[in-house]
């Protein structure tokens, strides 16, 4: 598809349509009356379209796109699992979609949300929870600001964060973002955070927390969490858990119990929310008893005549959003947990798991598998010893040929040349079983026709496109 | 109910594979006293089940026939295309799309997307959304004090309150000191030190500012001074003159009104744009154009991902990951469906209609319109007793309009009206005769 | 791989390149560094006229997948800058120590250029640097 001649703006049409506007049934003045002439701007420059023509466009344009009911989307930290459709059929139902955010009669939104709040905080071990960040990162930005303000109501100043060198990009982004610094520990040959380089760091006095996601971004259980967790609050910091990779622990372990106090989740990716291309998702953030008061507000409460919405809490760290965080992602989630029930949630993490350990044990028969342990949800799997110069960039490439989605390629950074792998637990047997003989083609590909790889896509509508190009003269727009 | 696919013969086999006997070995690294023994919840609910306990939940949750609120979040027609559309399962249930040659049609949608709002605004860059237009705000004022490298703003009163809030509490997350100034003393509190001045227009009391006016005055005051203008209904646009004939330099819109339900106020849609000169310091994913490095076929990508935190991480300007794309999708059906003519019409009902009731409002006694300068959906009056006005509008059910004292305690018995082109003749009839009983209870009380 | 490292400049360990003619230091970013980083896609430059210390962060380096800094290998003011960078950032790749010159520096202490590296000392580490 060639989209010079293919954007929607090269189907308009004189004709203008007006399908969509109802009919003006008041007496008008002159628009001049109204509003200054020169505050009326030019005519819009985007076309009239017929209504035919936008469907055909997008319906041609989906076709081009991989989505997860296309095949499996093995995306390592992504949690690309099914989205049940009937977390659809609600969300557009009127008493849901159709409701103001400051109206008043908001009993049934307000339950939804103390429900949903006090599970997570079953599931999860925490206390209290904030359903208002729209996303992982925002709920990482929250969970830091909590801390900034735990340590200014307390006088004390903390402003160092120590992650891991696995640690996704968002976390230090996000310290930095609530102005802090980082401190980045070397992930020891097993993965897992050196407990004396953690003491040594958090010796110095001025370390605020540690955020951990566990496990980790090689989908390896840190086994020394509870002396990790220990260490740091000997030190008088505190701990936070970056949810992105809970889903093989939902019901079997918990990160409270693990010795973390702010937890954030990613609707999106443990609870079965749609990621949209790239959202909306949303990060719900849960905490201990100790840093309730500075939730962001408002709140939701719990009191005699029924669940209220407070903004009462003085040492709130304010507000990060406008109304009430991604309330249609926050629907879909509490009905994914209500169909699951505490059996089926159970379920995801013993399947995640399985999933994963039955892809690793295949594959790193071919592939180069850094940390050879039993994995969790996810595994890494790198470059190394490929024939022909092959690149992990080349693999990937040459598994969208054979009509998959590629695995995340590139991170963690602390393996050169990493493919990270992360099948979810509704994938069936039979699919798992295509992504690896798919995988030991590539292989044996590798070594006889590298070219293949090299020249890799060949079957998608486009081939691989020039990204310093791209970045070098950027067009933005048409 | 059940997604998982195995059955448990199928879980044996694959168990056999790794070469553990059960499930519980594949846990072995977890320290035995962290394993918990299930969940306290209760047990699964099957479809039907499951949607009868919501439809009882949402029973608890009024819908009204018509809404006289904004405030923020709006009513508008949403044509049926645009749910068509984001209902495709190769759109919704797709990832960020990394992969370029597999996700060339959502890579697509958003270029359209970055183009329609660039067309729409006349800026010369639209990122491919942020969360929400309150945080857009926060990230707008971040993105200045980092351009300019002064860390103070100002903020012009009109600015949605929720958004006040949480651009302070953002500014208190980078050492940023904010102020909030009245419109006729911004020459006093203008400096060389203000990295940027943030105001609203159309404002939160309906206001709509002359823009290249204050521009203006901001730029003689403060030349290097960013000015950065928000706006919580988009749709005026239609008719409004766009932020880049006017000198903005960052342009910021909840972008709710395009084609997105209310839905309690989220997912929304964080419009972020800018003047090309800040290109390379703008948060958020942008979708290029480029070509194949073999061929000739011209195709997108996500690009210059240098500036975002994937790359750069705690050198990052923002921590921004997953934003609203679903939504962004939603906006740019919304635009093309309605196209210039549609949007033009649909802005000048915005405009008639709320124009037709103030007409009206001021006939009835007891009512006085506050605004000194042009609105367009949104208007603040002053009411004899606005919980009268609420109550009767309730039993008409009509979604009553603000009562500003939720945000602004000394302004009592005013009203923040909103009216759209969803609003029928009938439902303003309705409305202005609820006003009428409300102001007949006072009188009757007096 | 064999990267190229003239004789006659000075070197950082954050592998900058240093020029010194009389007081003014010519600086850029190595033939490995620019080799780590891959295709350059733009470079940001200070504003002449600005003046700051040794070790601080002057330019930012941008690639495709990556983002280098560009340390002040000594204190001094900025009196030019490679305003050909903006069009032709590729420059950095191809001529490292010519054309991809990045930014000129008014040397104001001297004794800070005994403290940069050696053509060998650089050698060196970028020797230990591969491993």
């Amino acid at each position: 598809m060639d989209p010079k001649d293919s954007l929607i703006f090269e189907k308009g049409n004189k004709n203008a349509q007006t399908n969509f506007i109802p009919k003006l049934d008041i007496e008008c003045d002159e628009l001049e009356d109204i509003i200054p002439k020169n505050f009326i701007r030019d005519e819009v420059q985007i076309p009239d379209i017929p209504e035919v023509e936008i469907v055909r466009h997008y319906v041609k344009l989906s076709k081009i796109n991989y989505g997860l009911d296309s095949g499996i989307y093995p995306l390592g930290s992504c949690t690309m699992k099914y989205n049940p459709k009937i977390n659809e059929h609600i969300a557009r139902l009127a008493e849901f979609s159709q409701i103001h955010p400051l109206q008043e009669e908001n009993e049934g939104a307000l339950q939804l949300m103390h429900n949903i709040s006090n599970m997570l905080s079953e599931i999860t071990g925490m206390d209290g929870f904030t359903l208002q960040p729209a996303a992982g990162a925002h709920g990482e930005l929250v969970g830091l600001l909590i801390l900034k303000k735990f340590f200014e109501t307390k006088g004390v100043v903390k402003n160092k964060i120590i992650v891991p060198d696995s640690a996704h990009g968002t976390n230090p982004a996000s310290a930095k973002m609530a102005g802090f610094s980082i401190i980045e520990l070397q992930s020891n040959e097993y993965g897992e955070v050196p407990l004396d380089h953690l003491e040594f760091a958090m010796q110095q006095g001025d370390v605020a927390g540690i955020m951990l996601t566990n496990p980790n971004t090689l989908g390896v259980f840190d086994r020394q969490i509870k002396d990790i967790t220990r260490i740091v609050h000997k030190y008088g910091g505190l701990c936070y858990y970056d949810g992105a990779n809970l889903n093989p622990m939902l019901g079997i372990c918990r990160p409270r119990d693990m010795g973390f106090d702010i937890v954030h989740l990613n609707l999106h990716k443990t609870f079965s929310t749609p990621h949209g291309g790239g959202g909306p998702g949303s990060g719900p953030v849960g905490v201990t008893n100790e840093l309730i008061p500075f939730l962001p507000i408002p709140c939701i409460i719990s009191i005699e005549n029924g669940i209220v919405c407070t903004h009462d809490r003085i040492h709130s760290i304010g507000r990060i959003k406008a109304f009430w965080g991604n309330f249609g992602i926050i629907l879909r989630a509490y009905v994914y947990i209500l169909s699951l029930g505490a059996e089926g949630l159970k379920k995801v993490g013993q399947i995640a798991v399985l999933n994963a350990n039955y892809l690793r044990i295949q594959l790193q028969k071919k592939y180069h598998l850094p940390y050879n342990r039993m994995c969790q949800h996810e595994f890494v799997l790198s470059d190394k010893d490929m024939p022909n110069e092959i690149t992990t960039e080349d693999i990937a490439k040459r598994i969208l040929d054979y009509g998959f989605y590629a695995p995340t390629i590139y991170f963690p950074l602390i393996v050169n040349g990493a493919l990270m792998v992360e099948p979810t637990e509704t994938e069936s047997k039979r699919s798992l079983d295509d992504f690896v003989e798919v995988m030991e083609k590539i292989y044996y590909e590798a070594i006889n026709t590298p070219e293949k790889l090299k020249k890799a896509p060949l079957n998608t509508p486009i081939g691989r496109l020039d990204a310093v190009k791209a970045a070098r003269n950027p067009i933005l727009h048409d | 109910m059940d997604f998982v696919p195995h059955d448990d013969k199928t879980v044996t086999e694959m168990l056999k594979v790794i070469g553990v006997n059960k499930i519980e070995d594949l846990f072995e690294d977890i320290p035995k006293d962290l394993i918990i023994n299930g969940l306290n919840l209760p047990e699964g609910l099957s479809e039907p089940d499951v949607l009868k306990k919501l439809k009882e939940l949402g029973e608890k949750n009024t819908i009204y026939t018509n809404s006289f609120l904004g405030a923020g979040c709006y009513f508008h027609y949403i044509p049926t295309l645009v749910d068509f559309v984001v209902s495709r399962s190769e759109f919704y249930t797709s990832y960020t799309p990394y992969q370029a040659e597999a996700s060339q049609g959502y890579l697509q949608a958003i270029f359209e997307y970055q183009s329609a709002i660039s067309r729409l605004t006349q800026m010369d860059v639209a990122n491919a959304s942020m969360y929400d237009g309150s945080t857009a705000l926060a990230e707008a004022a971040i993105m200045a004090s980092i351009i300019t490298r002064k860390n103070q703003i100002i903020i012009l009163e009109g600015v949605h309150p929720e958004y006040i809030e949480v651009v302070n509490t953002y500014c208190w997350g980078q050492d940023i000191a904010y102020k909030n100034v009245p419109l006729d003393k911004i020459e006093d509190e203008l400096n060389q030190e203000i990295a940027a001045v943030l105001f609203q227009s159309p404002n939160f009391f309906g206001d709509i500012e002359d823009v290249s006016a204050l521009a203006k005055r901001i730029k003689e005051k403060a030349p290097n001074c960013l000015v950065i203008q928000c706006m919580t209904d988009p749709t005026c646009l239609g008719i409004l003159k766009p932020p880049g004939e006017t000198g903005v330099d960052i342009f910021v819109a909840e972008g709710q009104s395009f084609g997105i339900s209310p839905s309690y106020g989220g997912p929304g849609l964080g419009i972020f744009t800018a003047k090309e000169k800040f290109l390379r310091k703008i948060p958020g994913r942008l979708v290029g154009k480029s070509k194949e490095i073999n061929g000739e076929r011209e195709g997108f990508l996500l690009t210059l991902q240098a500036r975002e935190q994937h790359i750069r991480r705690e050198k990052a300007s923002s921590n921004i990951c997953t934003n609203q794309a679903l939504c962004s999708l939603s906006a740019l059906i919304y635009l093309v469906s309605l196209g210039k003519t549609g949007l033009r019409k649909i802005a000048t009902q915005n405009f008639q209609k709320a124009h037709y009731v103030k007409k009206k409002l001021k006939k009835i006694p007891g009512y006085e319109i506050l605004n000194n300068k042009p609105t367009y959906n949104e208007f603040i009056v002053k009411c004899p007793d606005i919980d009268s006005v609420i109550q009767e509008c309730k039993k008409l059910n009509l979604l009553p309009p603000l009562s500003l004292s939720k945000y602004y305690p000394e302004m009592k018995n005013v009203a923040l009206v909103c009216v759209t082109e969803s609003n029928s003749r009938e439902s303003i009839e309705k409305f202005i005769k609820a006003l009428e009983l409300a102001n007949n209870n006072k009188e009757g009380r007096d | 791989m064999e990267y190229e490292f003239p004789d006659e400049l000075k070197y950082l360990q954050t592998h900058e390149w240093v020029r010194i003619e009389d007081n003014i230091a010519t600086v850029g970013i190595t033939d490995y560094a620019q080799h780590q980083l891959g295709d350059i896609v733009y470079v940001e430059l200070p504003e002449i006229g600005t003046t700051l210390k040794k070790g601080v962060n002057v330019a930012e380096i941008e690639s495709v997948k990556a983002v280098g800094e560009l340390m002040m290998p000594l204190s001094g003011k900025i009196i030019e800058v490679n305003t050909g960078l903006a069009d032709n950032p590729e420059s950095v790749n191809s001529s490292p120590y010519g054309t991809g010159w990045m930014v000129k520096i008014e040397i104001i202490n001297n004794s800070e250029i005994d403290e940069l590296l050696s053509v060998e000392a650089y050698k060196e580490i970028v020797k230990t640097e591969k491993k």
